[in-house]
């Protein structure tokens, strides 16, 4: 309103720089169907994969474009970006072996350092390729899985051919398709019967190169009775044009199994995030999302739990942070397809600059999915006039003996909390700046330390960006 | 929905196509429809054009009919993507349902001109009858006007053609133009300022006769400082009409407005009993606009119909203006009931209070979806939007859809919530252990939770006859649930 939009100067990115990197292999410009037997060729992937990628570039042309979603989205030009760019030869097994460029991107990123502290294993994805990758001894000996996409489905192309699609169809959404067509990189996650891991697996994930999309396909699979956390943080530099990222997430927990996925996502402003995360959750096994977004123009992202065991449990808490130009359209899905399942979502978003936050959730109860109990909670933020928040939530319920709840509710940071913190010494900003992390706090309390620190430092960041 | 070539796969020893047969003839398949079909195609610009005809209506209302027959045409059955996948029209069949072409502008001679006990007004209308009008004399003095849509169009009431024209119906709504577009028969009730009426004014539809389609308007008008209640009671036009086992009952369609214009500081409370006839495939728009310091209270109990599609749009533009809304849904074998319901806040420090109860059973549907807008100039709302579901068996359904889209920080609240659950067991035990039998307690406990309702019906009789038609809905599933002997 009487903020001016204009007038919000946008804040440097503080990872935003970019390396020029010589590329070894790259497809042309554009998306053909040329494109997609050229990715799967350079991969000498096997001819299933082939098919299963012609089969959703197929779809991905018939299908139409949301008309819901954020309108900068739907103006993007598939015919602009560069679908497969490879930096350099092969996977690297040691540190050592990295190229000099790369490494020094990832030093100024933190990642060695990370590792050293707490991290299981390390896939950091450089452009579309995984170029770096460990795993600890200890973890290799309890016959733990951790590599990149395109190397698993080399060493193991047995489980991914079992689980591969089998959560996402290439069916399910234009990007979903998208990504089926031209996925590259991403990981591949196995932990078999048993297994309880004893640290977060990390990875990391980074966009060079000017117009390269990011496709990265990730599959996770928590055979019975095992336990994972799975962490994945996003850093991209700045771009003038616009950059896509249409990632596809599969994760499967088999019964009993017990896998929490957070990610903490910080794309710079001109990326368009759009991505499509699922977790099929058998007889009583867990699952959980932990979701954070704050970077990207535009980010499209309901991150979904199919209850389809007995006594299954799922929980989704997501927070956004849409800042001057951003789309937050972010949400949660629960499907509750079998009885004595039980979800929680827990939604948290900050609108300020003019940003925009939607939450767009669903919340189903199948026929025959008796002594469900569900409950949803979104919260909003407003911090200025200039801003938005959207909610919309889906609440389907087929079963008599459903017990759900849902609750939102939007506002301002109230003017006696912000006085109560002044007379106590701290300026406005600080104040502010408290009062948000405060409103987040139940997404922060469930990271790793490190990762809450550095969830705080941005917070802190978004926030000095509008009061400064 | 299908191309034709995939129309003549699927149906392959089929007659060439001819000219329509008859629909006594043949016993061809139903085509099937899409969800979001319209089950009718009787309404075209040359209906619109014949209606103007028929009742003899002034140019401005015949373009206004024109123009709203060109938007039926046009637009979409669900304009918000919201709720566009929640549309079903597939269980109605009204291919054979004639609209009529012009409803009386006045009582027959010799209709009933009695005032029922307690109220201050009625009028009553079956299909294009008018059976009864009568208005206490004093108000009429007070210039008080109660009288068919028709009979203010004819004399050109002060303010009829403001009214029409100038309608809050939402003009992205195809069902809204469907009703401007081909309306027959209306009522209109206009306030004067500073008039305020003590006893409830009735407004009776009496409609749903098989194979007929009514399409109806109701316009009414509260000047600076009026205030009236008014029951809307929307019942069937005679006894169920029995068939032959087997044999389909011919389906009916009722469409229906209510436009409510409140000026500064006026105050209606509205309290609409529906209970058509189980056949009848109910289309109802109401729309509201409140003036500064306004009050509007709604109390909805949807129990007939086999679709009942509704929408409501209240819009407070003025500031300190109020809408509290309160809406129970009793469902019974296999009805649909879709609502929506859109408060728009433009003025500042406005209320929105609003509330929405179903009961379900026996395969019944509800889906009830509330948006709460917030304006960048409605400085210091407060909005509640609250969406509760009680699911009394498993063949039934729920959706609820609470959204939010708010535009302006400076809220006293801005919240929704919603909540489906089972009869509470707690609750059960507890009157089971004052003696009460649990078939009895689970009675009074589904009957409690839409009793917000029946609270707010103004009078004695109306409020009596609301809570028999709960009660019959409710033996009813007693006798289905019972064991076959």
């Amino acid at each position: 309103m009487t903020v001016a939009r204009e007038e919000i100067v946008s804040q440097e990115y503080k990872y935003g720089f970019h390396d020029d990197v010589t590329y070894l292999a790259e497809t042309k410009v554009g998306l053909t169907r040329q494109t997609v037997v050229e990715i799967s060729g350079f991969k000498a992937e096997p001819d299933w994969m082939l098919q299963f990628r012609l089969r959703a570039y197929d779809h991905f042309l018939a299908r139409a474009m949301p008309t819901w979603i954020p309108e900068s989205v739907q103006h993007l030009d598939f015919s602009k970006i560069v679908y497969y760019r490879k930096p350099s030869e092969g996977e690297e097994k040691s540190w050592d072996d990295v190229p000099e460029k790369i490494k020094q991107t990832f030093e100024k990123l933190g990642i060695p350092e990370a590792e050293r502290k707490f991290l299981a294993g390390v896939g950091a994805q450089y452009d579309s390729e995984v170029v770096y990758h460990s795993v600890r001894e200890e973890l290799s000996k309890i016959g733990v899985v951790f590599m990149g996409m395109d190397q698993g489905l080399r060493e193991y192309p047995e489980i991914v051919k079992k689980y591969f699609g089998t959560v996402i169809p290439p069916e399910d959404n234009k990007f979903a398709a998208l990504n089926s067509a031209v996925w590259s990189g991403g990981s591949f996650v196995y932990i078999p019967k048993g297994v309880e891991v004893p640290l977060p697996l990390q990875a990391y994930f980074r966009i060079n190169g000017e117009n390269t999309g990011q496709f990265e396909r990730t599959l996770i699979i928590a055979d019975e009775g095992s336990k994972v956390h799975y962490i994945e943080g996003c850093t991209a530099p700045i771009y003038t044009t616009d950059a896509l990222h249409a990632a596809v997430v599969e994760v499967i927990a088999l019964p009993g199994a017990q896998i929490r996925y957070t990610t903490i996502q910080n794309w710079s402003r001109d990326v368009y995030n759009l991505v499509t995360k699922r977790a099929h959750a058998h007889a009583h096994s867990t699952v959980e999302w932990v979701d954070a977004n704050t970077g990207s123009r535009a980010t499209v992202k309901y991150p979904a739990i199919y209850l389809r065991g007995e006594g299954a449990t799922a929980e989704v808490i997501s927070v956004a942070f849409a800042g001057h130009g951003q789309h937050q359209d972010t949400g949660a899905k629960a499907v509750h397809l079998a009885p004595n399942t039980r979800s929680r979502i827990v939604s948290k978003s900050v609108s300020k600059d003019g940003g925009r936050s939607t939450y767009r959730g669903t919340l189903k109860v199948a026929p025959g999915a008796t002594g469900v109990v569900a409950s949803v909670r979104c919260d909003a933020l407003l911090l200025d006039e200039a801003s938005r928040s959207d909610t919309y939530p889906y609440i389907d319920i087929q079963e008599d003996d459903t017990t759900m709840t849902h609750e939102a509710t939007v506002g301002k940071i109230s003017a006696d909390q912000i006085f109560y913190l002044m007379s106590r010494g701290l300026t406005e900003n600080e104040a502010t700046n408290l009062v948000v992390q405060g409103f987040l706090e139940i997404f922060t309390k469930e990271l790793p330390m490190e990762y809450a620190i550095e969830f705080n430092r941005l917070v802190k960041m978004e926030m000095e960006g509008s009061l400064g | 929905m299908t191309s034709p070539a995939e129309a003549g796969t699927e149906a392959a020893p089929q007659a060439p196509p001819a000219a329509p047969a008859s629909r006594s003839d043949a016993p061809s398949p139903r085509a099937r429809r899409s969800p979001a079909e319209l089950p009718f195609t009787f309404a075209d610009a040359a209906l619109a054009a014949a209606i103007g005809e028929a009742r003899g209506e002034p140019a401005w209302l015949r373009d206004d009919r024109a123009a709203a027959a060109a938007d039926f045409a046009r637009l979409p059955v669900e304009s918000s993507e919201l709720y566009t996948s929640y549309v079903d029209f597939r269980a109605a069949d009204l291919s054979g349902a004639r609209p009529f072409l012009r409803g009386a502008d006045a009582p027959a001679a010799g209709a009933d001109v009695s005032l029922p006990e307690g109220a201050a007004g009625i009028i009553e209308l079956r299909d294009d009858v008018v059976v009864r009008l009568a208005l206490q004399p004093d108000l009429v003095a007070r210039g008080v006007v109660l009288e068919t849509l028709g009979a203010a169009v004819a004399r050109d009431a002060a303010g009829i053609r403001d009214a029409l024209l100038g309608t809050p119906l939402p003009v992205d709504e195809k069902l809204a133009a469907l009703s401007r577009g081909f309306w027959s028969q209306g009522i209109h009730l206009h306030v004067p300022d500073g008039v305020q009426i003590e006893r409830p004014i009735l407004l009776r539809w009496a409609a749903g006769t098989p194979e007929r389609a009514l399409l109806g308007r109701t316009i009414i008008r509260l000047g600076i400082d009026a205030s009236a209640s008014v029951i809307e009671d929307q019942v069937a036009p005679g006894p169920a009409i029995a068939c032959a086992a087997g044999e389909p009952v011919p389906q009916a369609l009722v469409g229906a407005t209510s436009e409510v214009h409140l000026a500064a500081g006026a105050s209606l409370s509205f309290a609409s009993i529906q209970d058509l006839p189980l056949a009848t495939t109910l289309l109802h728009q109401r729309a509201a606009t409140l003036g500064r310091g306004a009050t509007l209270k709604l109390a909805l109990a949807q129990l007939g119909g086999r679709i009942v599609r509704s929408r409501i749009d209240n819009r407070l533009m003025g500031q300190g203006s109020t809408v509290e809304q309160v809406e129970i849904v009793f469902g019974g074998t296999d009805q649909l009931f879709d609502l929506t319901s859109y408060t728009r806040h433009v003025g500042q420090d406005t209320t929105g209070n609003l509330l929405s109860k179903a009961v379900l059973q026996q395969g019944s549907r509800a889906y009830i979806k509330g948006l709460i807008k917030i304006e960048q100039t409605a400085r210091g709302t407060d909005s509640f939007l609250g969406e509760f579901g009680m699911i009394l068996d498993p063949k039934s359904r729920s959706v609820t859809i609470p959204s939010l889209e708010i535009d302006q920080p400076d809220c006293k609240r801005a919240a929704h919530a919603s909540s489906v659950g089972p009869i509470d067991p707690a609750q059960l035990f507890y009157l089971e252990s004052r003696g009460i039998t649990p078939d009895e307690a689970r009675k009074f406990i589904t009957l409690g939770f839409l009793e917000p309702v029946v609270a707010r019906v103004p009078l004695e009789s109306e409020r009596e006859r609301l809570w028999a038609l709960l009660e019959a809905k409710w033996a009813q599933r007693r006798v289905e649930d019972a064991p076959a002997a």
